[in-house]
């Protein structure tokens, strides 16, 4: 297979040139990072409809945001907590719609098949959004940790805040989530 | 006993979906076999003999009980249904003695009958697994037909690159079939064992709707056309593995040139863009420039097949291309074709050596062509690539050992081709090319793990080059790359 076109460190440096208000090179980084943005999306949110369409949300938020990005670490760890957070918007405004048309469906379908609300994650999102009620600041580093595998000096470089706490938010998010995961009854 | 056999088989109807032909009962006689696949004891596919295993990155898919040997597609497609009728022929040795053989194919793909060796079996085909209950003995030999229709679905790629996000068969918006499937997806249209370490000849025999017409692998060896569209039948002469096979469906233009000793080469262009064909005619001198460092091309016929994509793969003896600047470019174009050396004539077989591919094709392109037909030298742009290389090993892991999400990122890439320069310099240019192409001959056809390779290198050289190996490949932090 090809090698990739764009490096990190090209993708680093179309982002910086983006901030500057370079309109090609937000173009071009908006296509560099599709792929990779969805693939974020999709693992919490199992139906690819669904996830495009966080996805579509995220590229939205990137280019809004994107002067937010702090360039101390990679770009793309920095695209992964929007994606992150738009799969998470995303997922509240289709519960909200299925609750308000009321077609919460009672069994567990397909997910390959089936939107969101049954997707195989549900239970992970709805503990994210039991968590993030009474600990909102536990949740960025668990779904960090525990949906992306980020190591915990990622994490700590990412959301500006030092390793000791990164450990004991995650330790303690987990102990919150446990109970609230299928499997675990 | 009897009667809870026949339960377990019903509840495996009810559950899988299979229908009421899954039984021996209702399936019809099974279709017949002409030519060599049908005799289960033909010598003819003898070299495409693994040791199949399972992968420890990929662990899912592929299983180390079958040995394939021969695949024989029948693949009609209905792009108006867009459904895809398949008669599959496999010959098989059991690589353990089992009580039920294991194939990868996709869901979407409802299977209609099994026979093995001639007679119906029963099957169960829960998720992506197909399984055939029947028992087989270690090292026996079989002959395994299916028959299965659907709408096939593109897989997941366990990457976040940027030029590709799911592998095999892709139906683009204006109709075309396309397929790339590395690390794996070959199971999204056939019933393979879909792993590096078990190579197999093919033959693939496409019926295209009117107007298209199927390409795959290897040698043209008839076309057809009639009311009712286009039938072509390829064949590989060479085992390859199945992440290595390629097939299009489409409005496509053939036009033929000519490699080096005579090589017949056949470019593959939509046949609405003619304009596609002059950049690929780059082809013959690629090779010629590969045979200088690595030796003779490996395979009676060369191809180039461009479909819609962002990403290029070396599959083999028939390339194909993405159709776009950076895809169609000549360091890609030359990318792909170096794999036909290293990639498809030996192949690793595990996917954590994925490096053994990428990084002697980076080498041989992206490097050593680059540097001998541009301004950039092959030292200003290794010096370049070691400036970036360690963010890659801390972000993505060691080649060798690299997080399973994230297949085919740069540390395959520019990591290996430093090292594979670290050993140049060492060795000197004409010990280090000369090894080079000894590994393939000495290898061909065969899969490789990067202990077999670096045993052979030190070996081969007289010098125990296994701690060169393990420290770039393996090692925690990035070793230093010297210009020289």
């Amino acid at each position: 297979m090809t090698r990739e076109e764009l490096t990190a460190d090209d993708v680093d440096e179309l982002a910086r040139r983006a901030q500057g208000g370079d309109r090609d090179a937000l173009e071009q980084l908006l296509a560099a990072v599709r792929p990779r943005c969805l693939n974020v999306c999709r693992q919490v949110l199992p139906y690819t409809p669904d996830a495009e369409d966080a996805c579509q949300d995220a590229l939205i938020n990137i280019s809004n945001k994107i002067g937010s990005w702090g360039r101390q670490g990679r770009f793309t760890t920095w695209m992964h907590v929007v994606a992150v957070n738009s799969a998470r918007t995303t997922y509240r405004r289709m519960k909200n719609q299925a609750i308000s048309s009321d077609v919460l469906p009672l069994e567990k379908p397909d997910p390959r098949t089936t939107s969101v609300i049954a997707g195989t994650r549900l239970d992970l999102l709805e503990a994210m959004e039991t968590i993030e009620r009474e600990h909102p600041q536990f949740v960025e580093p668990l779904i960090l940790r525990d949906v992306y595998g980020m190591s915990y000096d990622e994490i700590a470089q990412q959301i500006g805040i030092p390793l000791g706490t990164v450990k004991a938010q995650i330790h303690h998010g987990r102990k919150l989530a446990r109970p609230l995961l299928r499997g675990s009854d | 006993m009897r009667r809870l056999a026949v339960g377990l088989a019903l509840i495996g109807i009810i559950a899988t979906g299979c229908g009421p032909g899954s039984g021996s009962a209702a399936a019809p006689p099974a279709p017949t076999v002409t030519g060599a696949a049908g005799d289960t004891h033909a010598s003819a596919y003898d070299a495409a003999e693994s040791r199949p295993r399972e992968d420890t990155i990929y662990p899912d898919v592929g299983d180390p009980g079958v040995d394939a040997l021969h695949y024989g597609l029948d693949l009609r497609w209905d792009d108006r249904a867009q459904r895809l009728t398949a008669t599959e022929t496999l010959l098989f040795r059991a690589a353990t003695s089992a009580d039920h053989v294991q194939l990868d194919l996709a869901r979407q793909l409802q299977v209609g009958h099994v026979w093995l060796d001639g007679k119906a079996v029963e099957f169960e085909h829960p998720g992506k697994d197909l399984v055939v209950k029947a028992a087989v003995r270690a090292d026996s030999r079989h002959l395994l037909q299916v028959t299965y229709a659907g709408t096939p679905e593109p897989v997941v790629a366990p990457t976040d690159r940027a030029d590709f996000s799911t592998t095999g068969w892709t139906i683009a918006p204006d109709g075309t079939v396309w397929t790339m499937q590395e690390p794996y997806g070959a199971y999204s249209w056939y019933a393979v064992n879909d792993h590096p370490s078990d190579k197999a000849f093919y033959d693939v025999t496409v019926h295209a709707p009117k107007g298209r017409v199927g390409v795959s692998n290897g040698q043209l060896l008839s076309r057809t056309s009639s009311a009712e569209g286009t039938v072509t039948r390829w064949r590989m002469p060479e085992p390859a593995a199945s992440y290595l096979v390629t097939i299009a469906i489409g409005r496509y233009t053939e036009t033929t040139d000519t490699g080096p000793h005579g090589l017949p080469i056949s470019y593959w262009t939509p046949s609405d863009r003619p304009e596609l064909v002059a950049g690929l005619r780059y082809t013959p001198q690629a090779v010629r420039y590969l045979e200088t460092k690595v030796g003779r091309y490996p395979f009676p016929t060369l191809g180039v097949l461009l479909v819609p994509s962002r990403s290029a793969m070396e599959t083999q003896s028939m390339v194909t291309l993405g159709i776009g600047d950076y895809t169609l470019s000549r360091d890609v174009l030359v990318h792909e074709i170096a794999h036909q050396w290293y990639g498809d004539t030996v192949t690793p077989d595990d996917w954590s050596d994925l490096w053994m591919n990428e990084g002697m094709a980076t080498y041989l392109a992206e490097a050593n062509w680059t540097g001998d037909h541009t301004r950039r030298s092959r030292t200003g742009i290794l010096r370049q690539w070691s400036s970036f290389v360690a963010g890659m090993r801390r972000e993505y892991g060691a080649p060798a050992a690299y997080r399973p999400g994230t297949f085919g990122e740069g540390n395959a890439y520019y990591i290996p081709a430093l090292m594979w320069d670290t050993l140049r310099q060492r060795l000197g240019d004409q010990e280090f090319w000369s090894l080079a192409r000894r590994w393939l001959t000495t290898h061909r056809f065969t899969s490789q793990d990067r202990d077999s390779l670096a045993a052979w290198w030190s070996q081969a050289s007289g010098q125990d080059l296994t701690p060169v190996f393990h420290r770039w490949l393996l090692g925690p932090t990035e070793p230093a790359w010297h210009a020289g």
